[in-house]
């Protein structure tokens, strides 16, 4: 269908998700363009491997679409699905019996002997890589997904005291690592640059 | 304050994603995956659909419906014949009878039954 693509692509989330509630793949396919880089990126940061990040991220994207008469646009699109992808993620760990072993380590601190860093200026992704797999998984969960401290100690099987504590340690070595300006990552793209994100 | 002020920096930074390259590829892999379930589940549902007029048809064809036909037939002879003498306007109940009406409705039936099967899979 000629143009097709072009009328969707000035659509809003809300707007291609009522086409894709009718069973419009298309428009769901440009909801995979606008987001798919947000979600993998989620994944990622959450400790997941490039590959095993897209699987999960296209798995996510799939059952979206399943269930896409449940989201009512009351928050974005982008957040609805990144919330999909992370207990997808979540579960996959569980089933590789990954997270116990994430839940089990003490998170010890390893950054200490770099503190002297935050003069240099780093990105999200390389302060996130001093975290340990609990800390990195929870800051993720509760700063990339959206998920509240509550959500992510039931998503995590978790104490909610657990996941606090790695929240917090986990945000005081982002704090000592990345540098105090804004950050801004250059050729960034926000979420949501046409939609409701 | 200033923790507040972190985190909404952290959720900002959260937020940011440099655009991978292979973006497009990427939700052409995610179409292509629906568009496979989705020929998956027509075939599914006209599979099921048929197997349920087979099953339809096969119980009618079983439960001695020739016999019932033709007895049907012959009683509705005799009624017609009855009838005929009360009234000429009868002729049709025995055109009837005597044709295929029973067939008709029993073909309209099946068709009817796989139909119905079909947009109740498709529900579901």
């Amino acid at each position: 269908m000629p143009g097709t693509s072009t009328t969707f692509a000035s659509l809003h989330d809300v707007e291609l998700c009522s086409h894709a509630a009718v069973g419009e793949r298309r428009a769901f396919g440009e909801l995979v363009r606008r987001h798919g880089t947000a979600v993998r990126y989620l994944l990622r940061r959450m400790g997941a491997q490039a590959a095993e990040a897209d699987d999960v991220a296209q798995d996510a994207f799939l059952a979206a679409f399943e269930r896409i008469t449940e989201f009512r646009g009351e928050g974005t699109f982008a957040g609805w699905v990144k919330r999909i992808a992370a207990r997808l993620y979540l579960r996959r760990l569980q089933r590789d019996k990954r997270l116990s072993a994430f839940a089990a380590e003490g998170g010890e601190d390893d950054v200490e002997a770099e503190a002297g860093d935050a003069d240099r200026r780093i990105d999200l992704d390389e302060g996130l890589k001093a975290l340990s797999p609990a800390e990195r998984l929870c800051v993720s969960m509760c700063f990339g997904a959206g998920l509240s401290h509550g959500e992510a100690a039931e998503a995590l099987n978790l104490p909610l005291g657990t996941v606090k504590s790695h929240v917090k340690r986990g945000l005081d070595k982002l704090r000592a690592r990345l540098a105090p300006a804004d950050g801004t990552v250059q050729g960034a793209v926000l979420e949501g640059r046409r939609g409701n994100g | 304050m200033a923790e507040a002020g972190f985190e909404r920096r952290l959720e900002r930074l959260f937020a940011q994603s440099p655009e991978l390259p292979d973006y497009g590829a990427f939700a052409e892999r995610v179409e292509h995956r629906l568009n496979r379930g989705w020929t998956a589940r027509r075939w599914l549902i006209g599979a099921a659909g048929l197997v349920g007029g087979v099953i339809g048809a096969s119980q009618l064809v079983m439960s001695n419906l020739v016999e019932r036909v033709t007895s049907a037939e012959e009683s509705a002879r005799v009624l017609g014949q009855g009838l005929s003498r009360v009234s000429p306007s009868t002729d049709m109940v025995s055109a009837l009878s005597g044709g295929y009406g029973v067939w008709i409705a029993a073909g309209l039936a099946v068709l009817t039954m796989v139909f119905a099967l079909s947009r109740v899979i498709e529900e579901l």
